[in-house]
């Protein structure tokens, strides 16, 4: 700890030497570094260490019970993309959870977001209501909806039972598990999805409706043209956060389905789990996790370019 | 505000308006209290009422006894005691960490500062699952796994609490800090006697956050324990789950201890943790 402090007063550069010094300019950098090497220590040890790891995890085929890690290149990837229908049925389950769920979460949120916006006085009450689920543990959650989805003495089936409409086992038919999955996660986040955007609504002042009000510009010509464009960009960030969270989709399948029935709820995050965790092929499932990232770090860096681009007011 | 409802007096049409909306608000807000109470409901029935098909919906003869087995059966007060540790160290320490790393990336120059803060902030695309695997070998070369050390010392730091001070740092004045050391306060006494206090908001924010995403969390604790007695209670949750798997009496019993604190507590301090959410939230 105390080698930075002292190369910084004894610079090398010629031309830092020139530079004056405040006074109690050592004892500042003496305070920066004893604050700043623990933290940096530990970002090594849990975040870049472990980066460099799992990459090089990916190009060996690695096994913690066998006695060696020969390199094979790329061929975890292309094993996985070429040769594994499970791994390309996880991408496609990720894929259409992701694409499928977070407009299903703002098609309620923003709605939602917009009614609560229109009634100050009970704002407060349904807001945490709305919000309730979403400080629950996920685990409980999806005991929970498991309970719900029951055949027999869940209430789904007895609520729909009741208005005359089909009954199903939810989470053990291939064509509901996966739908019945992202109803629960949409339920439970919903709620933090409704309060950045009312709190994205409360930021638009209300000048601009008065103003378009006196132009009588009637509620939907206000919504669209006043509403949606300033909050746009608080809509993307939502979207964007969403759908990362989306990606990386396991508790729920996990607790719920365990990834079944036949592979229908089988996340990305959850197959690399049973990979590494099950078959202990830490080196096949880094490669695939590497494949998430990614895709995280292209919604991510798209984000990033939108909001130069278009989002400028 | 009056985006929705431009209720000009004298117009009974658009009186009815606000009463829609909120009955409309009403019913959807049902929907996400309504699967919680359910749970409740579940935990005091006895176990012949749960398996009654069409299922009732309050207790007909409400009993402790789901309760009593669940903490006879089950290391219950040791869940809810790990729980609490790994949360509350996990929080106490980030929230320490990143008021420090946060105010010296914003008020100190120092060699190396952008990258090292570029650095940390990258590991903020760093989505968790993928460092699951490697912190699962750093954790065992580290002798950490099936402790609840595992669960709290790669918490410790945040790189999202750094940058949220430093963003709140950024906000006060240099001079307050230059003074400080005019009089004479030593580095440490300026953080944590200005410093520390001016950023009460952000940390508090900070806090809120940290405390629920470490006391729900399960992915890691699912990778990192295996000893029933030091799981958390998400875990302890699923295993409760797997043993009694038909038992939804029990199973909601468990999951009412498990949620319910934390509901309280959230509906107690609703106002401030609702504005500590957005801040955190929005930047």
């Amino acid at each position: 700890m105390a080698a930075p402090t002292t190369s910084v007063l004894a610079p090398t550069r010629p031309g830092a030497a020139r530079r004056s010094r405040p006074p109690g300019y050592a004892s500042q950098m003496a305070f920066v570094w004893t604050g700043l090497i623990p933290i940096l220590a530990m970002f090594v040890v849990f975040a870049f260490l472990p980066i460099g790891v799992v990459l090089w995890l990916s190009l060996h085929r690695y096994n913690q019970l066998a006695p060696t890690a020969p390199f094979i290149g790329l061929n975890n990837f292309t094993f996985a993309f070429t040769k594994d229908p499970f791994f390309l049925g996880a991408l496609g389950t990720t894929l259409k959870y992701a694409v499928v769920a977070v407009p299903l979460n703002l098609l309620f949120a923003l709605p939602i977001a917009l009614g609560l916006n229109a009634v100050p006085r009970l704002r407060a009450v349904f807001r945490s209501a709305f919000f309730l689920p979403t400080v629950a543990s996920a685990v409980a959650v999806s005991l929970i909806w498991r309970y719900i989805y029951e055949p027999q003495t869940g209430w789904l089936n007895v609520a729909l039972g009741a208005v005359g409409l089909l009954e199903h086992s939810w989470l053990s038919e291939p064509a509901t598990a996966l739908w019945a999955v992202m109803a629960t996660a949409v339920w439970q986040d919903l709620g933090y999805n409704v309060l950045i955007l009312l709190a994205g609504l409360q930021g638009i002042p209300d000048d601009f409706y008065d103003a378009a009000k006196t132009d009588g510009a009637g509620g939907w010509a206000r919504f669209v043209g006043i509403t949606l464009p300033l909050l746009g960009r608080t809509l993307l960030f939502v979207s964007v956060l969403t759908m990362i969270s989306y990606l990386q989709q396991f508790t729920y399948v996990q607790v719920m389905t365990g990834g079944g029935p036949i592979h229908s709820t089988e996340t990305m995050v959850l197959y690399v789990y049973s990979k590494a965790f099950s078959d202990m092929q830490l080196g096949y499932a880094s490669a695939m996790s590497v494949v998430l990232m990614a895709i995280i770090l292209l919604v991510t860096l798209a984000q990033f370019r939108f909001l130069r681009t278009r989002w400028e007011y | 505000m009056a985006t929705l409802l431009p209720s000009r007096p004298g117009r009974r049409q658009r009186d009815l308006w606000p009463w829609l909306l909120v009955a409309t608000l009403a019913v959807a807000s049902l929907v996400f209290v309504l699967p919680l109470l359910l749970m409740l409901a579940a935990a005091f029935k006895p176990s012949a009422e749960i398996l009654q098909s069409p299922p009732t919906l309050l207790p007909q003869s409400p009993t402790l006894d789901n309760f009593r087995t669940v903490l006879a059966e089950a290391p219950y007060g040791a869940w809810y005691r790990n729980s609490l540790v790994v949360a509350g160290a996990v929080t106490f320490l980030a929230m320490a960490t990143s008021a420090l790393g946060g105010y010296i990336f914003a008020k100190f120059e120092f060699p190396l500062k952008k990258p090292l803060f570029a650095l940390v902030l990258a590991t903020l695309m760093i989505p968790f699952p993928v460092l699951l695997i490697p912190n699962y070998l750093v954790a065992n070369r580290l002798g950490l796994l099936n402790s609840l050390w595992a669960l709290i010392l790669p918490g410790v730091v945040s790189a999202f609490g750094i940058f949220l001070v430093r963003q709140f740092v950024a906000g006060i004045p240099s001079d307050l800090i230059e003074a400080a050391r005019l009089d004479g306060a030593s580095e440490w006494a300026i953080f944590l006697r200005i410093v520390v206090p001016l950023v009460r908001p952000a940390l508090a924010a900070l806090g809120v956050f940290t405390f629920l995403a470490s006391w729900n969390d399960y992915l890691w604790p699912l990778v990192a324990i295996n000893d029933l007695e030091k799981s958390t209670l998400p875990l302890a949750l699923t295993f409760f789950n797997s043993v009694n798997a038909t038992r939804y009496d029990l199973v909601m019993a468990a999951a009412t201890m498990a949620v319910v604190p934390v509901l309280v507590v959230f509906l107690i301090f609703q106002r401030q943790i609702v504005k500590a959410l957005v801040l955190a939230g929005m930047k």
